[in-house]
Order: structure tokens, then sequence, then C-alpha cells
């Protein structure tokens, strides 16, 4: 299945199942969008990823933003966007919401709409919160379309987003094994893939990519890393850790596994139970403030996978991971898991990176130097 | 001809005392830096000869003039080095290398060499990055930290630096010692920053109500770079022992930048140590670690 032809198509795709189907096309940025309410809607909601061409307009409209959040802007005045119908944000982090302001301000034929997802998730009043919010929400997209949202119409778009997770999960379940058949470019390129296509359409591919993988013979083993740190847009990372001898097994990323890690549970009010799904989310950096769960969900996954190391990669100028990585330094080290930490904009600087990875991967590789760390005692 | 004050001088040794034919090893390191090109060759893990040159527009020239200039009137010929081994940034352009290691692993090693079992962090001060290691058994790598977007802390912006001041790059170190109280670093957060603030020092005394003499300029300049590396070195992962967290255990500087007192002291000061000393140039750690893994290397890949 080639998913990195899938993702890099998106907005041809996109345009086609617009053309096809004559529904509305919806862009938004952050994962805490509640997808289920715009395809229950008749929509399809596209994650707005960012890309790698040179910037020749966004600085007129923002800077001193991150890389992506500024190709966000450049993409929407190069009019890659252009099929957009409408954009939501769902309070990320402040940059995103600057690039949404500019495609708001910028374009007033484009529908937007703005859903307050509270910082603090698990504060008691937030379900009720977010409920409210969905509620407005749905009648915005009510109007948008002229279509109304039934319970029948959340019910199956709340089935055809849990059998994606579902199917993710199990796909993700095989990298947890020793000489496991995926490699974490493919993994990645396959979540890519997800976050722009019709879930139901996605669905059948990743039946038949899971019925293939249960076929491929298993791969030689490899170092097993793990990712963390700012969200990423293509699989370049993964790559060229793969070319040094080594395997991402699992990530941490907002579009990686946290995309997909939990699922909604059925219940009479349909809105609670969405808001329960995305407030119960593996937490975002943004969004783990006082009741800290990450660390905890990080330790766990990188135990759970096995990894041999963990790499920290944060985007330049990423405020909120710039805060909360010193907070996941302190978890590894209290762990003894071995981590190395470094900054990368949206292109990574190939060779600079190979050396630090190279060091790395040697560092951690047995064999080369004995697997140190915390499946052993330390020796001075 | 105007004097290039960024030039730090090449160097070249060959031992007359070691008989390389009744050597049992005879193994090689090439450290292919970004600015500087050393060469080690080892005969029985004892140093037969080095050579330290600056690394010219071809990686590949450099690494062969270096190799055989560490062999001098020797009579040896490339094809007697039972394992040579890459390193540094172009490593992997040395030809005639039979492979290739990264440079932690090798400063580490070579680190190991030049001051012995004692140090446990390695700072490798390099042309283009400054690499923070922790060692842990005898030559393994317990964590390491490289630095990411600034080149304050890095030996080719003190090259610039020195030939914008107009002062030899062997001199600013110690001259910047000579200050009764060391002031205040320049700004720290990069390179450009740094280096304009420091040459703006320069301008318009009569606005100051102090003005600073050329080596407290020096001495604000280069504390900023020992800054720099002082925050790279703190992103270390601490080792534990028992009950006891080993912050800063024995330090050795390598690279070319481990030859100015003007980091190195500063360093040294700010973390409260003393740094550890070597009969050997510190820059040539990087090729004596890629020589004395070699043997292991090749024995590794033949096994494959």
């Amino acid at each position: 299945m080639n998913f990195k032809q899938l993702a890099e198509n998106r907005h041809e795709y996109a345009k086609a199942w617009k053309a096809r189907t004559g529904g509305q096309v919806l862009g938004y940025y952050d994962p805490y969008f509640p997808e289920e309410l715009a395809y229950a809607a008749g929509m399809l909601p596209v994650r707005i990823l960012a890309r790698h061409e040179p910037d020749d307009v966004s600085t007129k409209w923002i800077y001193a933003s991150c890389y992506p959040v500024r190709d966000y802007v450049n993409q929407f005045f190069n009019g890659r966007y252009g099929y957009l119908d409408g954009i939501v944000d769902t309070g990320g982090c402040e940059w995103v919401y600057n690039a949404f302001e500019v495609a708001m301000n910028t374009t007033p034929s484009l529908k937007t709409h703005y859903i307050f997802i509270p910082r603090y998730p698990n504060a008691p009043t937030s379900p009720g919160l977010v409920v409210s919010e969905l509620k407005t929400m749905k009648k915005v997209f009510e109007e948008w379309t002229g279509r109304e949202i039934t319970d029948e119409s959340l019910d199956h778009a709340i089935e055809v987003y849990n059998k994606n997770r579902l199917l993710l999960m199990r796909i993700s379940e095989l990298r947890r094994a020793y000489e496991t058949p995926l490699f974490g470019s493919e993994a990645m390129q396959m979540l890519l893939a997800d976050q722009v296509m019709d879930k139901a359409e996605m669905n059948a591919i990743l039946e038949s990519f899971l019925a293939e993988l249960q076929e491929r013979p298993p791969r030689e083993d490899r170092v097993r890393l793990m990712i963390i740190g700012s969200e990423t847009w293509d699989a370049e990372l993964e790559e060229l850790v793969e070319s040094l001898g080594a395997n991402v097994v699992i990530d941490e990323l907002d579009n990686g596994t946290s995309y997909f890690w939990n699922t909604i549970y059925e219940q009479k009010d349909r809105l609670l139970a969405i808001a329960l799904r995305y407030l119960g989310r593996p937490h975002s950096a943004l969004r783990d403030n006082n009741w800290r769960r990450r660390s905890q969900h990080v330790f766990e996954l990188a135990e759970d996978y096995m990894a041999d190391g963990v790499l920290i990669v944060k985007q330049i100028y990423c405020v909120i991971h710039g805060t909360d990585n010193y907070a996941m330094w302190k978890l590894l080290r209290e762990r003894n898991i071995p981590y190395h930490f470094f900054e990368r904009d949206t292109s990574l600087p190939e060779d600079e990176t190979r050396q630090r990875l190279e060091s790395f991967i040697n560092m951690l590789k047995p064999g080369l130097v004995r697997l140190r760390g915390w499946h052993e005692p330390l020796v001075i | 001809m105007e004097q290039e004050y960024w030039k730090w001088p090449e160097s070249s040794w060959t031992s007359k005392e070691i008989d390389w034919k009744s050597a049992k090893a005879v193994t090689a390191g090439v450290d292919v830096g970004t600015t500087g090109t050393q060469a080690a060759i080892m005969c029985d893990e004892k140093l037969f000869g080095y050579a330290n040159i600056h690394t010219g527009g071809s990686f590949k020239k450099s690494a062969k003039i270096a190799v055989e200039k560490a062999m001098g009137a020797s009579g040896m010929a490339l094809t007697d080095i039972r394992g040579i081994m890459g390193t540094g940034a172009g490593g992997r352009n040395v030809e005639f290398a039979g492979g290739f290691m990264d440079g932690v692993r090798c400063q580490g090693r070579g680190a190991r060499f030049l001051y012995g079992p004692e140090v446990h962090t390695v700072v490798d001060l390099g042309g283009q990055s400054c690499t923070a290691i922790r060692l842990y058994d005898w030559d393994r790598v317990w964590d390491f930290m490289m630095n990411d977007k600034c080149a304050t802390g890095i030996g080719r912006n003190i090259e610039f630096m020195c030939d914008m001041l107009q002062v030899p790059i062997q001199e600013i170190g110690p001259m910047s010692l000579e200050v009764e109280t060391d002031p205040e670093p320049v700004a720290t957060s990069c390179y450009c920053f740094a280096d304009t603030e420091t040459m703006g020092l320069f301008g318009r005394p009569e606005y100051r109500s102090a003005p600073l003499t050329e080596n407290e300029v020096y001495a604000k300049y280069l504390f900023a770079v020992a800054w720099r590396c002082l925050s790279t070195i703190g992103k270390l992962q601490p080792m534990d022992v028992g009950d006891i967290r080993i912050h800063y255990p024995e330090l050795g500087f390598t690279g070319g930048l481990a030859k100015n007192p003007g980091i190195t002291k500063r360093i040294e000061r700010e973390l409260k140590i003393t740094a550890l000393t070597s009969e050997y140039d510190p820059q040539l750690a990087g090729a004596i670690g890629a020589a004395l893994l070699a043997p292991a290397e090749t024995d590794r890949r033949q096994r494959q």
C-alpha cells in the first residue's frame, strides 16, 4: 500500500471527493477537533498539514512563529487549500490561532468556526463545557450544510471512526513485536494519509493493509526507537533512522499514535460520548497542565513497545514543546531511559541529523556497545 | 602578505623509537572535521604518528594528506595498516578507510587514551559543533548532547572573530584571561548577536561611561562562547551511583578549542572543577579513538 502517495496527493483526493459527492470539505489544524460531527453532517474533515516548499508570502502576515504555522498561511495564500469550504480551530497553540485568523480575515467567503476545548481536560467542568460547545458546533454545521445531524448519522459517524481507530490500533500492535514487519516510516505515512481521507474509504484500505501485513515476512530486529515531541508532517526522520539500521517502533505525537489511541464509548448522549473521547485522549503537551498524564503515557508506551531509546524532537520555535520537553527529560532521567533531544525545522537538516542519530543509535546498539540503560544495572 | 589571524598552526609527528614493522597491529584513524583534519597511526595501541592539518576544499584529499604526513618518512605504506577508520563530519569520504564510526564514540575512546580511566565527561569543542559526552565502563557512551542551531560555541566562529578582531587565534585566549574581574558575557543566544555585540564594544568609546580594554572585550566574547558550551554540558544526563548523583565528574576537553584557555578556564570556573590534562594534542582525540576502534570494528564487520 503506498500511503506516501495517498498523503502527498491529498489535495487531488479532496477535490475528487468533492466533485464525486458534492459535499463540503472542512479543514482543521488541531487533533482535538471532533471530526465525527463534521462527518455526520456529510462533510469531509481534512487535517491541514505543513509541507516543504519555499515560503514567499507568509512573512507579511505572520512571523516569529514555528515554520509549520507559517507554512499553513503560505499554502493558504498560494491556493493549495482553495477547495476548502470551511476551517475550524479548536484552540490549539496561539500560533495556529494566528494562522486561523489570517484565513478568517482575508477570505470572507470561507466558513469559519472556533470551538473552545479547555486547557484542563480533566477538570470536572470540562465535559459539560465541551458538550455545550459541541451543541453550538452542531447547529453551525447544520446551517452550513442545510442538513440535520440526526442521532442515526452521529451513530454512523462514531461507528466509522471507531472502526478506523481499531484498525489503526491493530496495525500498531504489530509494531510491538520483535522483528516487526512494519517500519516506522510506513506507519507514519499511513497515519498522515488517514487524517486527510474519508474514513470509510480508509477503513477498506486499512483492512487490506492489515491482511497484507499478516503475510509479510518478519524483518530483522533493529535498535528500537520512540519519537516524542512536536508534530511532524512527513516520515523523513523515520526514513533516516531506518537508513541507519534502526526502526521507530512507536511515537507519542499528536498526529501519530495519539490521533487514534482511545475510542468513543457509545452512550445515549452522543455529544457527551464524543466530548469524553476527545478529553480523554492522550494529552497533548498544550493540555497537559495540572492533571499531568502525558509523562506516564510516554513511559508506558516506551515500556510496552520495548523502546531502547527515545528521540525528543522539537520544532524550532515550538513554544508548547519547548516548555514541555523539560518535564519529559525529567521523566526519562528518573526511569533511566536513554534519550536524545534535538530541534528540527519542517525540513530535516539531513547531514547534521544523521551524525547525531548515528551516534545515538550506536550508543544503543547491542554488539557494538552493550545495551545499557533500563534493561541492565549500571556499572561505572 | 597580510596576516591570517584565524589560522592555527598545523603539526605532524612520526615516532623514531617505535619499530612499526615489529608491531602486532598497526591501525589508523582519520578524523575529517569541517575545519581541521587529523590522522593518527597506532602501533599496538601506542601513538606512532599523527598529523593535524586544515581541511581543504576536498575531504578526500585532506584525509590522504593527513595520513601521509602521519606516516612521515617511516617507510610505511597504506597497505601496511591493518585497519583504517574514518570519523567526523567528512569521515565517510576517506576512500582508503575500511569503515566509518560516529564522532561521539571516537571522541570518547580517544579521550580515554588521552586522559586515562578518570575521565567521565568529554567536551568536544569542534569546528562546527560542540558535543558533550558522558562515558561509563571503559569507553561506553552513557549520554551525549550536541549544540542545536546556535553556532556561538564553535571553532569556526572563533576563527572568524579572530580575523575580525585582528588578534592571532592562539593569543586571544590567554589575553582574555588578563583581566582583573571577568565581565559579563555578550549575547549568548546566537553567534550573529555575539559577534556584532563584540564588534560594537569597540565603537565610540566616548559614549561609554567605562570604556572596555581589548582584553575585557575578548573576555566578554569568550565567556559567551564558554556559556554556550556550558548549556550543552548542562543538558547531559547525570549519572546515579547508588544514592550519589554525579553531575560533573572528571572532565576532559578535546577538539581545537580545547587549546583555548579563554574558553576552557571559564568552563572550569563555572563548573568548579579542574579539567584533566594530557601530554597529547587534544585535537587528536577523534583520530586516536578511531584508530583504537579500527581493529575491533574491522573484525566485527568481517564476521558479519
